[in-house]
């Protein structure tokens, strides 16, 4: 599996804003936050999300677009096995105001 | 209309001030990102009071600006044409609330400018300093406007006709009522309640609330209607 997968290409939510590469400290980053959010010790949330990065980038081996929602999704579905309460701050994060 | 009924519709339309969520909105997603952040929990308490404390005196500062520019048009008693127009906006806003306060999907979005729930959120993910956090609170209730200026103009039309020393007991009582959602929320988050939790019970009673902002707001304006307007059309005859 390869460690940057920066050609995948980031479609942003509703196409507001320019394409990205996929960036998977920024993945890693994001789960890490929504994780410690949930109250979680910091070497755990480290841990989970290198488990939710390393699925996110199996779920992108073969996909050359995908869309930040989709991305979402897909992260959040893996959060919530290791972690219901991070996984539900992830999934409201874009919805809280 | 004595000063006991009087501060009775200054503490209900603070109630109604209360339920309203985009300042809780805010701090939940402030407090989530220090925590996200590894910020120190003691940090964490000074960044939440300060964003507590502007929305205090932001709320403080609209109230009072109102209650002036009202006595400065009006002087004490207000006429009863303001009177209908500020029952008729209470109703109006009420039922406005009932049917658009929350959007129509998951989560505990509000039916704000976008642009704007925008820059608060951004805004609370950049915050850093007290200051920052100070001047945030400053801006969410900016942002409210178009929901608690309702309560605010009922509030200071009854304030204005208030004896002095009581105008600002009126003032007071709008401003600590108003802030008692926003400070419970800070006392929960600062004591290590988990946000997921709160956001949670938001989301689980978003529509309950609703409902009873919507429909406190056109009670509290049907009640002073006819205790403002009636009785005095009922004392004329």
């Amino acid at each position: 599996m390869a460690d940057d997968r920066t050609h995948v290409s980031i479609i942003k939510r509703q196409g507001q804003r320019p394409t990205e590469s996929f960036d998977k400290a920024k993945l890693h980053q994001s789960i890490v936050a929504a994780t410690l959010s949930a109250r979680t010790p910091s070497g755990q949330a480290d841990n989970i999300a290198n488990a939710v990065t390393n699925y996110v980038l199996e779920w992108l081996e073969h996909r050359p677009e995908v869309t930040s929602h989709d991305l979402r999704l897909v992260a959040t579905r893996h959060l919530r096995a290791h972690h219901p309460d991070a996984a539900y701050l992830y999934e409201q994060h874009k919805t809280t105001l | 209309m004595d000063i006991a009924s009087s501060l009775a519709i200054v503490t209900l339309a603070a109630l109604i001030h209360a339920s309203f969520q985009l300042s809780v909105s805010v701090l939940t997603l402030l407090s989530g990102h220090a925590i996200g952040s590894k910020t120190s929990q003691s940090r964490i308490l000074r960044l939440t009071f300060g964003f507590v404390t502007g929305v205090g005196v932001m709320t403080l500062l609209a109230l009072t600006f109102i209650s002036f520019l009202f006595i400065h048009v009006f002087g004490n008693e207000a006429p009863q044409f303001v009177w209908a127009i500020a029952c008729g906006l209470l109703i109006g806003v009420g039922l406005a609330v009932w049917f658009f306060y929350y959007r129509r999907e998951k989560g505990t979005s509000l039916w704000i400018p976008r642009s704007f729930a925008r820059h608060l959120s951004d805004r609370s993910k950049a915050t850093k300093h007290s200051a920052e956090a100070f001047s945030l609170g400053l801006t969410s209730v900016i942002s409210e406007l178009l929901f608690i200026a309702a309560p605010m103009i009922i509030s200071a039309l009854v304030i204005i006709q208030l004896p002095g020393a009581w105008q600002l007991v009126g003032i007071a009582i709008y401003a600590v009522i108003s802030l008692l959602t926003l400070f419970s929320i800070w006392v929960l988050i600062s004591s290590g309640h988990k946000l997921s939790s709160i956001q949670k019970w938001r989301e689980d009673n978003k529509h309950f609330i609703q409902f009873a902002a919507g429909g406190a707001l056109a009670i509290l304006g049907f009640f002073v209607y006819v205790t403002k307007i009636m009785s005095d059309v009922a004392g004329a005859i």
